[in-house]
């Protein structure tokens, strides 16, 4: 009887087992957030210009970035090359743009805007010291040489991206 | 366990107790100059406790020159309660910055004179410096507890406003008049009599007079402290529970069916009356 006992033991182990999927699930906390701090708004200090520029009668759009890591992202701010929407415009329209860091929140950081890398629309910066920057674009479109815009409403868009390095 | 049951209960009624406190910010304290004092807060308010500091400023100064920028105030009894140092050597100036701390509810009574000071080469412009705090609002009337700062005062300006009139019996017209005439029933005792008596009640009533007087005014004295008394007390004793009170009726959806046994009891009994008042017009047996 021992003996079967045993001999019963030493089988168990074979016994065919289901087999079973055991899940894995996660979540990644995001590091790095965009905020729009403040809309812009275009002047119009010539028939044929419109900016974002205090000087111009415009506001400033304002992005703020909040990082809690150091040294894990860069911020890309592309200024626009077309309206999002305005009235119907047949002549071509001359954008120009340029994007500086506006406030920050660790002494560190101002040395972001010497730093900064521009191409093309984009402007970058590497977000090297965890805590929040202020970004402003100027923005600047002038249609067909001189011409006059026609009236109605425009609105354009800067894309900002948290890109992690 | 059923006493710790009860002492917890009356912990938590005693919790509840408790006065809620109102929130706000400062102005800009550095809107002036680089040092300022803490007079922040509403006037006569106990218990203010500072819970924040915020400050944003834009430094000038060439990016090779070394410069530390202290945000702090001092301690009441030496040292600082709050300090905060950027240091801009060998960065770029003209760009802000914006810092924000949360305090751990600090008494006011702590807080010293607050000041931006600069080591090094350079300047700060633009800045400003805000306190968020809260306070117990028990004591924006002093008069509402003994405890409250301000309270003798109050009382003291309330009491110097309400004059008392003392009643002084020796200068009343009426008691000097009698105090004046001598009455000698010697003199001649044996002329007008009835004159003589007549004199007596008139005196009497004058005395009777002037005592009812001086009770009445004496009552509205009376009258007037207990008023004030009646008035001012629940002042000192009047608690205002708070929270909130929630709507505890609750009101279940549904149709109202009919009362159709209600209905037939109507119906029978308005036939049973038409049946009486048409039994008035049927002919006599």
């Amino acid at each position: 009887m021992k003996k079967l006992l045993i001999a019963s033991l030493l089988l168990a182990p074979y016994i065919p087992a289901y087999a079973e999927n055991a899940p894995i699930a996660g979540s990644v906390q995001t590091r790095c957030l965009i905020t729009t701090d403040t809309n812009g708004v275009f002047g119009n200090p010539l028939p044929s210009k419109l900016s974002t520029a205090s000087a111009d009668g415009g506001v400033l759009p304002v992005i703020r970035y909040d990082v809690t890591l150091a040294n894990a992202y860069l911020a890309k701010v592309t200024t626009p090359t077309s309206f999002d929407s305005s009235p119907s415009l047949v002549d071509s329209v001359a954008w120009t743009g340029s994007t500086a860091v506006t406030n920050t929140s660790d002494a560190g950081m101002s040395g972001y805007e010497a730093a900064k890398v521009t191409y093309g629309y984009t402007t970058q910066f590497d977000l090297t010291i965890a805590g929040s920057t202020w970004f402003s674009s100027t923005v600047a479109a002038v249609y067909g040489g001189t011409k006059s815009f026609p009236g109605g409403s425009y609105t354009a868009i800067v894309l900002a991206e948290c890109i992690a390095k | 366990m059923k006493k710790l049951i009860v002492v917890v209960l009356l912990a938590l009624t005693a919790t509840s107790a408790h006065s809620e406190y109102l929130y706000g910010i400062s102005g800009n304290m550095a809107g002036t100059g680089h040092t300022w004092g803490m007079n922040i807060g509403p006037s006569n308010t106990r218990g203010l406790r500072i819970n924040g500091v915020y400050y944003q400023y834009t430094p000038v100064k060439n990016t090779e020159d070394d410069m530390l920028v202290h945000v702090r105030n001092k301690r009441v009894g030496g040292g600082y309660i709050f300090s905060s140092t950027d240091d801009w050597s060998g960065l770029p100036g003209g760009i802000s910055i914006t810092k924000g701390f949360n305090i751990d509810n600090l008494p006011i009574e702590l807080w010293g004179d607050g000041s931006i000071d600069i080591e090094g080469t350079g300047s700060v412009v633009d800045a400003n410096v805000i306190y968020s705090y809260k306070y117990n609002d028990d004591c924006l009337t002093p008069m509402s507890d003994p405890s409250c700062p301000g309270y003798t005062e109050a009382v003291l300006s309330m009491m110097n406003n309400t004059t008392i009139e003392a009643y002084d019996p020796m200068s009343d017209e009426n008691i000097s008049d009698v105090m004046d005439e001598k009455v000698d029933p010697e003199d001649e005792p044996d002329q007008e009599e009835d004159e003589g008596k007549d004199k007596l009640e008139k005196i009497l009533s004058s005395v009777d007079e002037s005592i009812l007087s001086a009770n009445v005014v004496s009552q509205n004295l009376l009258m007037f402290a207990m008023s004030h008394s009646s008035n001012i007390d629940p002042y000192y004793d009047k608690k205002l529970a708070g929270g909130v009170y929630k709507e505890t009726v609750v009101l279940d959806g549904g149709n109202l069916p009919d009362n159709k046994k209600g209905a037939r009891a109507g119906l029978a009994q308005q036939i049973l009356h038409t049946k009486m008042v048409s039994m008035q017009y049927d002919p006599k047996e």
